[in-house]
């Protein structure tokens, strides 16, 4: 690649530089032929370094004048003709080798190298991200730097602008390419070690399918993120061995399913999205019967969760774009539209859901209902983050945002992936339990805290690690110590634990930990970053596990138990 | 046969047959070797490494490199002389010969150019 910019280049160069050699060779040439005069009138010939040295000059319109002496009538007749000859030379070949620097194709060319030497250049894990839009933009913002870097592939130049005016920190390579072309996947590293994995989240099922299918064939080591909007196409993506498929909509339909049937188990769900942990009144699913308007990919996914759920639904079809095309309007409620609703049992329904593909249909469709029937829930599908606020100003009970959800989805799965675990285990769980979880984190960590993963290795738990190599046997309860009275219990609750492959959801107290496994955990940052201190900390340790008693009342002396020790 | 090749195989037979104009002669006598001679060196040197530019065979890039030592040495010979001629102001027998032995090197370079050429035109049946 980077060979064939220099071949373009040279070939490129060999006329205006061949007119360059040809025109200041003859003017040197003439120039040291034609007898000139000296101030005293004596005759005397310039010599090639005199002609060389005012040709160049004289060329490049510097012109310091005549030299060695003032030129006679010959010399200055040939002069003349030179300047013209090697000016227009001179200017061809520089406005050549410009217009070749300018040169789309050699500036694409370029542009290419310099980012596959960016992805090159990349030592940390990183995903290649295909397409830039708000969704992949959400991921980036949230994974670029923290967890992994982040390489975008765009076909559109325009995307992939907009990228570089975003100016992410750390820098995001990014290249204009055809995501399903190979050369341009290789290019964006996918035979790179430190490759974790793609992200193919387009709107067409058919590209996604696409790119899944040369990625598995260029890297099986890498995860697929792809997205898969009907059950028939997460079904082929299972069948290729695709573990990591993102179906929005089934995200939506489960949501909605554990809203309604189990309100806790949706809050843990909730919660680890961004929710306060405590169910609000206005949280709870109604009960009573549902309308679905609109049997899209949504609404046809909402029917499924609903009818797992038990309740009863209407599911109007509905086809927004023939809507617009007949009525020559966005706005849904004219008399007709009302009537349709009444039809539908508006008056006596608990909730509608608008799921069409037009965000003003939603919102208008939901706005005729609450006429209707002031009482009603609301819930609305909003495909694209642009509009938000309309939204929000509308006050629809629930907004259900694909592309928010989507890309939460693929985030907690990239970089969350206990988060992701724990709201799997958590799903087999029965109400009850949900409850009891809810209650004790409020109960230990207050209503909004913060959830954290640890792996307990070198990096995380240098202490600890150091007391679990020597065989010590360390238990969850006698971590959770505080570092300033052991007797007291540090305000944290261990969610799940992940050992290799198994998985241990609300670990016994009393389990010992072993090297390497993964802890998610709840606390307040104040505890959390005390809990940090004592699995990292080696007196910290000591003292939590109640093998240095009385030596310290106070962590930060660190030089004071140096004295001791010394002495 | 095609007129790229032509053009190309003219300037290095000629790069070289200037060059031994120039070189020929007793290498401590300046008066035996023309500077007009030199200065036509260079340019048809010059000119045939500017043909040889972007040529992506293999054959391409070493006539790309022998062309291009030639005109280090030939444009080291000129200052050389230029230098002795009018910073020195005195062009000695040292200077002398290394002018003319730098075009001496030069020369080789060239002579490699060539039996390339002909060995390429050699090998190829048509």
């Amino acid at each position: 690649m980077n060979e064939q910019i220099i071949w373009i280049v040279l070939k490129r160069l060999r006329t205006p530089f061949l007119v360059i050699i040809v025109t200041f060779s003859i003017s040197i040439l003439g120039l040291v032929l034609i007898p000139g005069t000296d101030p005293q009138g004596n005759p005397y010939q310039m010599t090639f370094f005199d002609a060389f040295y005012f040709v160049t000059y004289m060329a490049s319109t510097i012109g310091f004048g005549e030299a060695p002496y003032a030129f006679n009538y010959h010399q200055r007749m040939w002069v003349s003709f030179t300047i013209y000859f090697t000016v227009v030379g001179w200017f061809y070949g520089i406005g050549a080798i410009v217009a070749l620097i300018q040169d789309e194709g050699l500036r694409r060319a370029l542009n290419l190298n310099i980012f596959r030497k960016q992805v090159q250049n990349l030592h940390e894990p990183f995903y290649i991200i295909l397409g830039y839009n708000s969704i992949t933009k959400t991921i980036i913002n949230k994974i670029n730097g923290v967890d992994y870097r982040a390489v975008v592939l765009d076909k559109s130049p325009q995307k992939i602008e907009e990228l570089v005016l975003e100016n992410f920190y750390p820098h995001v390579p990014a290249s204009v390419g055809d995501a399903t072309n190979q050369q341009m996947l290789k290019m964006s590293g996918i035979h790179q070690k430190n490759c974790k994995g793609v992200i193919s989240l387009f709107e067409n099922d058919m590209v996604n399918a696409n790119i899944a299918t040369v990625c598995m064939l260029l890297n099986k080591k890498i995860d697929i993120i792809i997205k898969a909007t009907s059950p028939e196409q997460v079904a082929y993506f299972h069948n290729m061995g695709l573990e990591h498929v993102q179906n929005p909509f089934d995200i939506i339909s489960k949501r909605i399913y554990f809203g309604i049937t189990s309100p806790h188990i949706w809050l843990l769900e909730m919660w680890m999205y961004g929710h306060i942990l405590k169910l609000k009144s206005r949280d709870r699913f109604p009960t009573g019967r549902y309308i679905i308007y609109g049997n899209g990919r949504m609404g046809k996914a909402i029917a499924a969760g609903l009818k797992r759920a038990n309740v009863e639904y209407v599911l109007k079809s509905f086809n927004s774009k023939k809507y617009i095309k007949q009525k020559e309007s966005t706005i849904f409620g004219d008399e007709e539209d009302m009537q349709k609703l009444i039809d539908l049992g508006v008056k006596e329904s608990a909730c509608i859901i608008a799921a069409t593909k037009n965000d003003i249909l939603n919102l208008t469709i939901l706005n005729s209902a609450k006429q209707l029937n002031p009482d009603i829930f609301t819930m609305a599908r909003e495909n694209s983050l642009d509009d938000l606020n309309i939204f929000k100003a509308a006050k629809i009970n629930k907004i259900y945002v694909v592309e928010k959800i989507l890309a939460d989805a693929t985030y907690n799965f990239i970089a969350r992936p206990l988060v992701d675990l724990f709201i799997k285990e958590s799903r087999k769980q029965t109400e009850e339990w949900a409850e009891i979880i809810v209650n004790v984190l409020n109960n230990i960590t207050g209503m909004n805290p913060k959830y954290y993963e640890t792996q307990l290795n070198d990096e995380n738990a240098y202490a600890l690690n150091i007391e679990l190599q020597k065989g010590t046997p360390v238990t969850l309860a006698s971590l959770r110590r505080s570092r300033e009275n052991r007797e007291e219990m540090l305000q944290i609750v261990f969610l799940l634990l992940k050992r290799g492959d198994e998985v241990y959801l609300m670990p016994d107290s009393q389990m010992n930990l072993q090297v390497g496994d993964e802890l998610l955990s709840v606390a307040d940052e104040e505890n959390y970053e005390d809990f940090e201190y004592i699995i990292n900390n080696i007196y910290e340790l000591n003292y939590v596990l109640g093998k240095e008693e009385n030596k310290k009342l106070f962590s930060l002396d660190m030089w004071k138990e140096n004295e001791t020790d010394e002495a | 046969m095609n007129m790229h090749k032509i053009i190309s195989g003219l300037f290095f037979t000629l790069a070289m047959t200037l060059n031994f104009g120039f070189f020929y002669g007793d290498p401590t006598q300046l008066i035996e070797h023309s500077a007009y001679e030199l200065f036509a060196a260079i340019i048809v040197n010059l000119i045939a490494t500017v043909l040889k530019l972007g040529d992506r065979t293999q054959l391409g890039a070493v006539l790309l490199a022998t062309s291009i030592v030639a005109d280090i040495q030939l444009i080291a010979s000129a200052t050389v002389w230029a230098f002795a001629e009018y910073v020195a102001q005195n062009v000695g027998t040292e200077a002398t010969t290394a002018i003319v032995s730098l075009s001496g090197g030069a020369l080789l370079a060239n002579a490699v150019s060539v039996i390339l050429f002909v060995g390429d035109t050699i090998k190829s049946k048509r």
